[in-house]
């Protein structure tokens, strides 16, 4: 077995601030996905979400010696990748031309979506993931942040509480009134 | 327990973070009301919906794409790899702790000069510059002993500043003074 697959994330990221640009791709490996899931369940953009992820890895390998080992690994780059979310939906917001005129079709794979949603042939699976999903992006942004983290990332309280830079009670809390939010929308669910 | 302190407790209650006694008012709560049961259940259901959601994964031109990125930055200046001094003192960089110790230094030394001087000044008692334990200068030149006459007599004439030494006269009156009332 390779032995790159037994270090620790907080190994990998000193062996990467000491030149070893292979410990670098197998943190990208790592958390690529997962960074994937998070950024898509905030910014509801599968496009946009593999832009921030990609900003947030260039960050990684441009800044990797900002890094210091007092957090996790984890906690950093998790913090990184809500602040460039973050600053991305502030900008969406002004923004007047839409995504779909900015892609080149060379650069990724990328089908369009039918115009006459066919409800018939989505599976209810399907239905009901794009149900959570529209209930998770009517959360205000605080909530939904500390809701992803939890729910979907199963991060811990206390990682939580560094990424968003808020006291636990309060991360407790939130996630709290998030999920009793979350209920109300998807009571028809059931 | 309310309402309101039974919805603070939902998230701690299904994640097992009430102590026993907090449990038991909850329960307790639960129990009596069946719209608080309710609601505990539909939150345990969304909270199952919401792990169950699919991850998703990167494109299959994300790696490529950002090697390409990569390259750009590195190529682009070589100020932009931004690099940390490898040898930092709590944080800053040697030239910036010597100033800061500096700083402290100072800000230290105006303090000490600038603490109010509680030592009693010249004016006030004379400083005893003798031995605690010697004794007194021999004036007849064998040592002293007892009191004679002559140091009671110099010890009154000595620090008037002296609290220790009592100063009060007693003065017996009994044959002196007569008190009028008596006459009557």
């Amino acid at each position: 077995m390779d032995k790159q697959f037994v270090f620790t994330d907080e190994e990998l990221i000193a062996r990467f601030q000491n030149g070893d640009e292979q410990a670098y791709v197998e943190l990208v490996n790592r958390y690529r996905d997962r960074l994937m899931t998070f950024v898509y369940r905030f910014v509801n953009d599968e496009v946009i979400a593999e832009d921030i992820v990609q900003d947030t890895l260039v960050k990684l390998y441009t800044h990797k010696d900002y890094y210091r080992n007092i957090a996790k690994f984890s906690t950093w780059i998790y913090t990184i990748a809500a602040n460039l979310a973050k600053t991305e939906l502030r900008k969406k917001k002004s923004r007047k031309v839409t995504y779909l005129s900015q892609m080149g079709p060379e650069e990724r794979d990328y089908e369009l979506p039918a115009v006459e949603p066919d409800t018939d042939e989505l599976a209810q699976s399907e239905y009901i993931e794009n149900k959570i999903q529209a209930a998770i992006q009517k959360l205000p942004l605080h909530f939904r942040t500390v809701t992803i983290l939890r729910d979907i990332q199963e991060l811990s309280y206390e990682e939580i509480s560094k990424i968003v830079d808020v006291p636990l009670g309060t991360v407790k809390s939130r996630i709290n009134r998030a999920r009793i939010q979350l209920q109300k929308e998807l009571k028809d669910l059931k | 327990m309310n309402r309101y302190q039974f919805e603070a407790a939902i998230s701690a209650y299904i994640e097992n973070d009430l102590n026993l006694l907090e449990r038991q008012a909850f329960e307790s709560y639960m129990d009596s009301n069946p719209d608080a049961k309710a609601l505990v259940k539909n939150i345990r259901s969304t909270m199952q919906s919401v792990k169950g959601l699919n991850d998703l994964k990167t494109s299959s031109v994300f790696m490529s794409n950002l090697f390409k990125r990569i390259e750009f930055e590195k190529n682009r200046s070589s100020k932009r790899i931004v690099e940390r001094p490898a040898k930092s003192i709590f944080g800053f960089t040697p030239l910036y702790a010597s100033l800061m110790a500096v700083l402290v230094a100072s800000f230290i030394g105006v303090g000490v000069n600038l603490w109010p001087d509680n030592s009693l000044s010249e004016n006030t008692t004379p400083a005893f510059t003798g031995n605690i334990t010697s004794t007194p200068a021999n004036l007849g030149g064998n040592p002293v002993t007892e009191k004679s006459p002559t140091l009671v007599a110099n010890e009154t004439k000595t620090d008037s500043a002296d609290t220790t030494i009592n100063n009060k006269k007693n003065f017996r009156l009994d044959d002196n003074v007569k008190f009028v009332k008596k006459q009557r």
